[in-house]
């Protein structure tokens, strides 16, 4: 009798400590997805990661400090040429000590990506089946693996390991139409919250960028329809996220229209030749995930960029025409 | 024979008829001018604008000008510097429909896995014979990383990949 009262003293606990593993198994796919989201919106951390290109590595490391109106990130490149990215709430900083330089850009102010946004998830799923995976330790912490499978051969696939308690993506994996990881970033070491150092936040070239070549990209937004340009890229779910002038360099003005079916982006890119300059070599170029089409019309340069299989991007550029407006 | 023309310019002659009067129409002659003198009439009729006298001849001699690299190996190589490139090259203008072969500008080491696993397109032998600014290629990529949706998920990092330098020695 005595032990029983003792098991029944003990049964509250037992089904408190039980309660926080339950939900997060309860938690479906999407609710993954949902929850990936949420932790990247609001945790603080600091880490290093892995980034991985076929055979090519690089570690990088990267802090991140979100506290009230603060929203800042810095990157800070460990392996090859040196250089740092700073980002501060929509600014972006990319400092380049070789060539002195200082890269301004701005980030995307649209809220985020439509598919990413929870409500929205229905998007992402016409064009990629989500399944919950198997879990895994990664850098110390147990996670739960999501797969997005793509519904056709138009995108690339996606696995993504988040941090079963946070939710804080530990290693995000780009899969071409064969299975075949196209490149990777795994965190090695990581720690979630607790004290950051502001410090570490600013970029070490700060001080001494002062006296570099600041190049700003002069983000502005544009109507490229009105200018007699039209792209129509006839793959599902690819939506125009939004279109603007830009200074790809002090001297090269382009238009910039972006299309994303929620998860991969492809940016068009238009600009005019300069007089005389030499032909262009047309074609595609790929780096992990990213293929890049570059062809001429006319006494234009179009050159579409994107995270999506190379036959995506390529009918992508040829749909870009031009009519008199 | 002009009847079977005009058929074919209408798209209803079938084999034989169709392979007898391609044929015809390869070896010149009467049936060539046959369909050119048709196609004459009926762009005349549809009010369609008319190319000036002699313009295929000019256009096979342009044509027959145009520079065409056939050993990738001589092709110029940009500086080792940016190049995380299997860069591809398709074909320039009016030879891209010349879709024979592939031709593969390998900048990264022997037995790259990325080199050997990235898909290759069938491409063009004929390109323009200048290689671009590779360096530009970086400009694209940290101009599209502003927008790119994984930066929501993951913040800075992805910009690894813009301003990376895989030239460094393995």
């Amino acid at each position: 009798m005595k032990a029983l009262a003792f098991l029944l003293c003990l049964l509250p606990g037992v089904a408190l400590s039980q309660a926080q593993p339950q939900a997060q198994q309860s938690l479906d796919a999407a609710g993954w997805l949902k929850k990936i989201y949420q932790a990247s919106q609001k945790l603080s951390y600091s880490g290093t990661f892995v980034y991985r290109q076929g055979e090519r590595s690089e570690s990088s490391r990267i802090t991140r400090v979100v506290d009230g109106n603060l929203d800042m990130e810095k990157l800070e490149a460990l392996d090859g040429v040196r250089r740092e990215i700073v980002r501060r709430g929509d600014e972006v900083r990319c400092y380049l000590p070789d060539s002195k330089t200082v890269k301004v850009d701005l980030r995307s102010k649209h809220p985020s990506f439509p598919a990413l946004v929870p409500a929205k998830n229905a998007l992402l799923s016409d064009q990629y089946t989500v399944s919950k995976e198997e879990t895994a330790r990664i850098a110390g912490y147990d996670c739960q693996a999501i797969a997005l499978k793509p519904k056709d051969d138009l995108r690339y696939g996606y696995k993504l390991w988040a941090d079963m308690a946070t939710g804080m993506l530990l290693k995000a994996r780009i899969l071409n139409e064969n299975g075949e990881a196209v490149e990777e970033f795994t965190f090695t070491q990581l720690s979630i919250g607790g004290h950051i150092d502001r410090e570490a936040l600013k970029s070490s070239f700060a001080a001494q960028s002062r006296q570099w070549r600041v190049e700003n990209a002069g983000v502005a937004p544009a109507d490229t329809g009105r200018s007699g340009w039209s792209v129509s890229p006839a793959i599902p779910g690819f939506q125009k996220v939004i279109e603007l002038k830009r200074l790809l360099r002090p001297s090269r003005r382009v238009s910039q229209i972006v299309y994303s079916d929620g998860l991969a982006a492809v940016s068009v890119f238009i600009e005019q030749l300069e007089p005389r300059q030499e032909p262009v070599r047309e074609g595609l170029s790929t780096m992990g995930a990213v293929n890049i089409y570059t062809r001429q019309l006319g006494d234009h340069l179009v050159t579409v960029v994107g995270e999506a299989p190379a036959k995506t991007v390529r009918q992508i550029a040829d749909t870009v025409q031009y009519h008199r407006p | 024979m002009k009847a079977k023309i005009s058929a074919l310019m209408d798209g209803e002659l079938e084999e034989p008829e169709l392979g007898q009067s391609l044929r015809a129409l390869r070896d010149g002659g009467e049936a060539l001018e046959t369909w050119r003198r048709y196609h004459l009439i009926s762009d005349a009729m549809r009010d369609t604008q008319v190319l000036s006298s002699g313009f295929s001849a000019r256009f096979a001699e342009r044509l027959a000008l145009e520079p065409t690299v056939l050993a990738p190996a001589s092709a110029p190589q940009p500086e080792r510097k940016n190049h995380a490139w299997v860069a591809y090259s398709a074909a320039a203008g009016l030879a891209a429909v010349a879709l024979v072969g592939s031709l593969t500008f390998q900048f990264f080491g022997p037995g790259d896995q990325q080199a050997a696993t990235a898909p290759r397109p069938q491409l063009a032998t004929t390109v323009s014979a200048t290689v671009p600014m590779p360096g530009a290629v970086n400009d694209y990529l940290f101009a599209h990383q502003n927008y790119s949706s994984r930066g929501t998920l993951q913040g800075v990092a992805p910009y690894v990949r813009t301003v990376s330098d895989p030239a460094r020695p393995r």
